[in-house]
């Protein structure tokens, strides 16, 4: 039980020892807390005549407190944009409101340099609710703006960066296209290439070039994927299809080959390939226009719009994409281009185009793109370019892939074009 | 736009069962081939790639279902597709891959074919 006593007495005592030093480590002054304060103080007149002002704000600014007091006001002390500030928007809003607060405004000090600040004032009322005067606090801003001038110049570099990520895209994404397209005696071409994103490089890419004894050459692709990684697919493809065509222009032997080299190239876990058409066009001296010979690997058919308005797709069944099987199959068409005839070649990017904003199961589709050439023939290879890039336009965001087309017309003789 | 995939899968005698829900593309294609690494394939099973809840696939998402091939040959095991949505077996059918790919109308399908096929 005793013990018990004494433990209760030096519980009681204990808090009113500790207040009492509390109090002592605690403010002993209303006015010591007033002058040394870690914000500044200022009083001021209604006239803006300063009236009072604590040491933390004369210490920041360099002044003795005669040379304020009296003397000068509070607009005095801001800068000129500052006080264009203060008399536009903050005494108009203090008198209003009877209080402002969160106010960024820079003072400046007695040795001309600038001080960032935060300032709240309040209007002190007499007891008749007439204004005497006005009080404000001040808290120093200097930390603050510098981690804000951080935060735009980090914001700037990140722009910048971007825009040349950017400029870096569309430069990698052009040296995978032929600056011209070879001109072809008696056939007029048109390309044209969408890019859907510029933050990344897209994987399409096509080529018309000459090879031995007038042929020609003419292929469009479509690596899977995109950015970095795709590029380097897109332009091994380029160039091993360009080679292998020397080598041996058969349409079927061209991609055999370039299947082989990217099956080599990429295997397991993170496969590579593409689909393509690859076209073989000879011109043919007696029907007039060419002859051509397409091989597709996986590609979308391409569209033929003849020269008797009439336009049908040229399905090449079962062929299989380049690159992700070992001995892919690859089937081959042969059709004749007459005088007026148009091909065009496109990427899927065309026909997977959402067509309204809503997004969802809106895509444009085979059916449309084959409505789409049964209107426009007969036409020709700029007509068609032209017009697909219009319905690129339209659809805007809605192309969210590359989208790659290559039209190729055979025009009609200017005897026939007269009549 | 958030891209939202779901992967779930299981084990049957006849192998495993990888189902896919959602949007296989460039964006949640790295998620499926991590996931395929982890997969355990004795030889002669079948692998299953159940696409019922598939609401999107784009080239990324052939890309993820070549991986899973190579893989399961590697593994001296065989690979089939169950509930392959119509636009992604029009895909297939385009880029030849219907060849070298079984499809089945379910998972359970493609175990019974497997069972069939092995005995």
């Amino acid at each position: 039980m005793c013990e018990t006593g004494e433990a209760a007495d030096s519980k009681d005592q204990a808090p009113v020892h500790e207040e009492a030093r509390f109090s002592e480590m605690l403010e002993d002054s209303a006015e010591d807390l007033y002058e040394h304060a870690p914000c500044g103080y200022l009083s001021t007149l209604l006239d803006g005549r300063i009236a009072k002002v604590n040491a933390t704000l004369l210490d920041w600014l360099g002044y003795r407190r005669g040379d304020l007091v009296g003397r000068m006001d509070f607009s005095d002390l801001l800068t000129v944009g500052g006080r264009l500030y203060h008399e536009t928007h903050f005494a108009p809003l203090l008198q209003m409101q009877g209080e402002i607060s969160g106010i960024a405004l820079e003072l400046k000090a007695a040795d001309g340099s600038h001080l960032p600040v935060m300032v709240t004032s309040t209007v002190k009322t007499g007891s008749d609710g007439q204004p005497l005067l006005i009080r404000t606090t001040l808290f120093d801003a200097r930390d603050r703006r510098a981690y804000e001038t951080e935060l735009l110049r980090a914001r700037q570099e990140a722009d910048q960066e971007r825009d040349r990520l950017k400029l870096l895209n569309t430069t990698l994404q052009k040296t995978l296209l032929p600056p011209t397209l070879a001109n072809v005696p008696g056939l007029d071409v048109s390309a044209h290439y969408h890019i859907a994103s510029v933050d990344e490089v897209g994987g399409d890419f096509y080529d018309l070039f000459p090879l031995a004894a007038g042929t020609w050459g003419l292929f469009l692709g479509d690596v899977c994927g995109k950015g970095a990684a795709a590029a380097a697919v897109t332009s091994l493809a380029r160039y091993t299809l360009r080679a292998a065509a020397v080598y041996n222009p058969d349409p079927a032997a061209v991609l055999a080959n370039l299947n082989t080299v990217l099956n080599h190239e990429y295997q397991g876990t993170d496969p590579r390939f593409c689909t393509v058409v690859f076209g073989l066009l000879t011109p043919d001296p007696d029907r007039g226009g060419f002859r051509i010979t397409l091989a597709s690997g996986g590609h979308p058919p391409a569209l033929l719009m003849r020269a008797d308005g009439t336009a049908d797709y040229l399905p090449t069944p079962g062929g299989q994409l380049i690159g992700a099987l070992p001995n892919a199959h690859i089937a081959t068409t042969t059709v004749h281009l007459s005088p007026g005839d148009t091909l065009l070649l496109h990427t899927d990017g065309l026909t997977e185009a959402h067509t309204t904003a809503a997004g969802g199961d809106d895509r444009y589709g085979d059916d449309a793109l084959l409505d789409f050439g049964r209107d426009l023939a007969p036409t020709t290879a700029s007509d068609t370019i032209g017009a697909v890039r219009d319905l690129l336009d339209a659809f805007g965001t809605g192309v969210d892939d590359d989208t790659a087309v290559l039209a190729i017309h055979v025009p009609r003789p200017l005897s026939e074009e007269q009549q | 736009m958030t891209q939202h995939l779901t992967l779930s899968t299981r084990t049957t005698a006849a192998g495993p069962v990888m189902e896919l829900a959602g949007e296989l593309d460039h964006h949640t294609a790295p998620r499926v081939r991590d996931a395929l690494a982890g997969l355990a394939l004795r030889p002669g099973q079948q692998l299953v790639v159940d696409l019922k809840g598939i609401t999107f696939c784009d080239s990324s998402g052939l890309t993820v279902l070549i991986a899973a091939r190579n893989h399961a040959l590697a593994a001296d095991a065989t690979i089939a597709l169950a509930a392959v949505p119509e636009r992604l077996s029009r895909i297939l059918g385009i880029t030849g891959l219907d060849d070298v790919f079984p499809s089945h109308p379910t998972a359970q399908d493609a175990e019974h074919a497997w069972r069939t096929a092995s005995d």
